[in-house]
């Protein structure tokens, strides 16, 4: 799979497109590069030739050049790259903690209440206006 | 003779073989399987896995872009069968298996209204169907308590009917917002009715707004016919055989169909034979199959003296508009199915250059992936020139912009028949089981790209209306042929049509086509409920006018 140099590349160039900002860390500060990437990979192994171009068009290269040549001159591996590593950021707790995403979770609500929308008016402005549908012609 | 009967031996012959068990085939093999008939369903698919669907996952998001993507094009699994697709502006999009389609649908519960059925009549285009609104509606009421629908009733856009089964799902902070700009325009809006039940029903869970409803509900709460029908058409004695692949309808030397030659799981041919054949495949597998099914009485497939067999394929083009707010609107939750709905602009009026109109669903825009993307497409990205146009602050700047602030209105507008667009065989893709596929020529129409414009201008004011701070415009998205509707048209003349008002196809007595291919028309909504009704009223007269039906 991929070598420790391959992760080193691929967290550089994940801070090019995911740098620290604000309250939000960098990518490698969260270990994008590491198993979140494998969980990655192990949800969509389609991705995992993509991401080894672009770790190979990076090598030997400094990050930011290297991300950029790869969007100008291959977007598919560019396309696997960024799927990848943002995919990885925003399965991360402390990162969804601080976008305030709890995924995708199941709120209880009591389909009996009354809903709002019911008791303030709001719907019924849309009833006093009446129908609306053109009926079979006769 | 009503109630179960003995299961169907594999190889027997039977009383009717439905190809096809999706929402219409269901429908059909559940009502003649109680009705007595004996029933064998074959399905290409698999029985779905609830364990298997993404929704609980962290890594949702990520596979609903690939696996779970309902372009089978994109999954590329060997259940589906690829569609060749570059003469066609829009993707269709499937799924094979028990449930069908249905497994990856967003349940949007919208019936076509009563002047769907009257195009013609009303418009002076297209067609008009055989019956009404109004014949169909005791269809449509009795299927809505089969699949546990939830809304709420008096909607001033659907003439009265029964009340539904179960109360309306929550439309919470996105719904609201939405709500909110369409009243302050004075424009109609209703909370959206969904085949998805807020209280337990009919073996389907209450709905726990997990929003995860386009990749397959893991809590076994959206309605499809897995759930919903085939519980109880295999006790009343249906034979249901997935991962049998149809090659052909055979017929006898006075032209009737004998039954179906079908490959099993395992590439072995097999043959079903049954007294009575109904073709439920969908708007592109239904005239495929008719199309593969040639033979020396009928050279150009089954069913299609009229040549009509593939063509006024409609697959209802499809814009979306965001808006982005200031307030937190939860935007993760569900149901994915529509929080609202909007026929404000749904009826004709010439002085907007085009004819027909389009209903809009208002829906949750995802998890931070989904600030980008739609049911799985990248619609919303914005590439720009340079890296870091789209990338680096920017991209942290725009989830938190966009992230927990997006609601996304879907724009479905009316598809006129037009006899160009069609379903062909392609002459060199095949399936997995070596089978020729099915090619697209599908140009979306001036009255469509009129219509779209139109309504996403009123989509722009609605969002603006309620506070949006930001919006984004996807004109004519290309994975979006959910619909696929209109290439077994129904109709009296024979010449310009391929089924009668029964679904019952003029050149072979003993073929029927139950499906959205007969649709004359496609209306301007999700089009799952008029499908499911349509074949329960198909099925009903089949079972009175059994005896009469000429078989092989």
């Amino acid at each position: 799979m991929l070598t420790d140099s391959d992760r080193d590349i691929f967290a550089k160039m994940a801070d090019i497109i995911i740098p620290a900002w604000q309250r939000m860390p960098s990518a490698s500060a969260v270990g994008v590069h590491k198993e979140l990437l494998d969980a990655v990979l192990r949800a969509r192994p389609d991705l995992v030739e993509g991401v080894k171009s672009a770790i190979e068009a990076c090598r030997g290269r400094s990050p930011g050049e290297g991300v950029n040549d790869l969007f100008r001159s291959n977007r598919a591996a560019f396309d696997a790259f960024t799927l990848a590593a943002t995919g990885a950021y925003y399965m991360d707790d402390t990162v969804r903690k601080l976008v305030g995403y709890p995924g995708q979770e199941s709120p209880p609500y009591d389909p009996w209440e009354t809903p709002d929308y019911l008791t303030d008016g709001l719907l019924e402005r849309v009833t006093r206006r009446g129908a609306i549908y053109k009926s079979t012609p006769r | 003779m009503a109630g179960s009967r003995a299961p169907v031996k594999r190889g027997e012959k039977v009383d009717v073989l439905i190809i096809g068990a999706g929402p219409s085939g269901s429908v059909a093999a559940k009502h003649l399987a109680t009705a007595g008939l004996s029933v064998v369903t074959l399905e290409q698919g698999n029985w779905p896995d609830a364990d298997n669907f993404p929704g609980r996952r962290p890594e949702f998001e990520l596979v609903s872009q690939k696996q779970w993507h309902p372009n089978p094009n994109v999954r590329d699994l060997p259940r589906d069968y690829p569609v060749e697709t570059s003469d066609s502006d829009i993707n269709p999009l499937m799924f094979a298996g028990v449930g069908g389609s249905a497994t990856l649908y967003a349940a949007h519960w919208t019936p076509f209204l009563p002047s769907d059925f009257r195009v013609r009549t009303l418009d002076g285009i297209a067609d008009d169907w055989p019956f009404t609104y109004e014949d169909l509606l005791p269809c449509l009421e009795e299927i809505e308590h089969e699949v546990g629908v939830s809304g709420l009733p008096g909607n001033p856009a659907y003439p009265p009917q029964k009340a539904f089964p179960t109360p309306a799902l929550p439309i919470g902070k996105v719904g609201r917002k939405a709500a909110e700009g369409l009243d302050k325009l004075g424009w109609h809006w209703w909370p959206g009715t969904n085949a998805i039940p807020s209280i337990p029903y009919n073996g389907l869970n209450a709905c726990v707004r997990r929003g995860t409803c386009m990749t397959g509900c893991p809590e076994g709460a959206k309605s499809t016919t897995n759930i919903t029908y085939w519980p109880h058409a295999l006790k009343a004695g249906a034979r249901l055989i997935t991962g049998a692949r149809v090659r052909e309808i055979e017929v006898d030397e006075n032209g009737l169909a004998t039954g179906a030659v079908y490959f099993d799981e395992t590439g072995r041919e097999r043959r079903q034979s049954a007294s009575i054949v109904i073709v439920c495949a969908n708007g592109i597998g239904t005239p495929r199959l008719l199309l593969l099914s040639k033979s020396k009485r009928f050279p150009d497939g089954l069913a299609n003296s009229s040549g009509m067999v593939g063509r006024r394929l409609m697959m209802h083009p499809f814009s979306a508009v965001a808006g982005v707010f200031n307030d937190p609107l939860d935007g993760w939750q569900g149901p994915f199915g529509q929080l609202i709905d909007s026929f404000e602009f749904y009826e004709t009026d010439e002085k907007r250059g085009f004819v027909r109109g389009a209903k809009w669903g208002a829906m949750p825009g995802g998890g931070p992936l989904s600030a980008t993307s739609f049911v799985g497409s990248r619609i919303f990205e914005e590439s720009g020139s340079r890296v870091e146009d789209a990338w680096g602050e920017n991209l942290h700047k725009m989830v938190e912009r966009r992230f927990n602030h997006q609601l996304v209105y879907g724009i479905i507008g009316e598809d006129l028949p037009e006899a160009s667009n069609q379903v062909v065989l392609d002459p060199k893709l095949t399936d997995s089981d070596g089978i020729p596929a099915p090619k697209l020529i599908y140009k979306c129409s001036d009255n469509s790209t009129k219509m779209l414009k139109f309504h996403v201008d009123r989509c722009l004011e609605a969002v603006k209306a309620a506070g949006a701070i930001e919006t984004q415009v996807v004109h004519q998205v290309r994975d979006t042929g959910w619909h696929l509707l209109g290439t077994t048209t129904m109709g009296a003349d024979r010449s310009k049509s391929v089924v009668n008002e029964w679904g019952q196809t003029h050149d072979v007595p003993n073929l029927f086509v139950f499906d959205g291919s007969a649709f004359p028309t496609s209306g301007g909504v999700n089009p799952t409920a008029t499908i499911m009704s349509v074949s329960l009223r198909q099925t009903k007269h089949l079972i009175k006018n059994r005896r009469n039906v000429e078989a092989a």
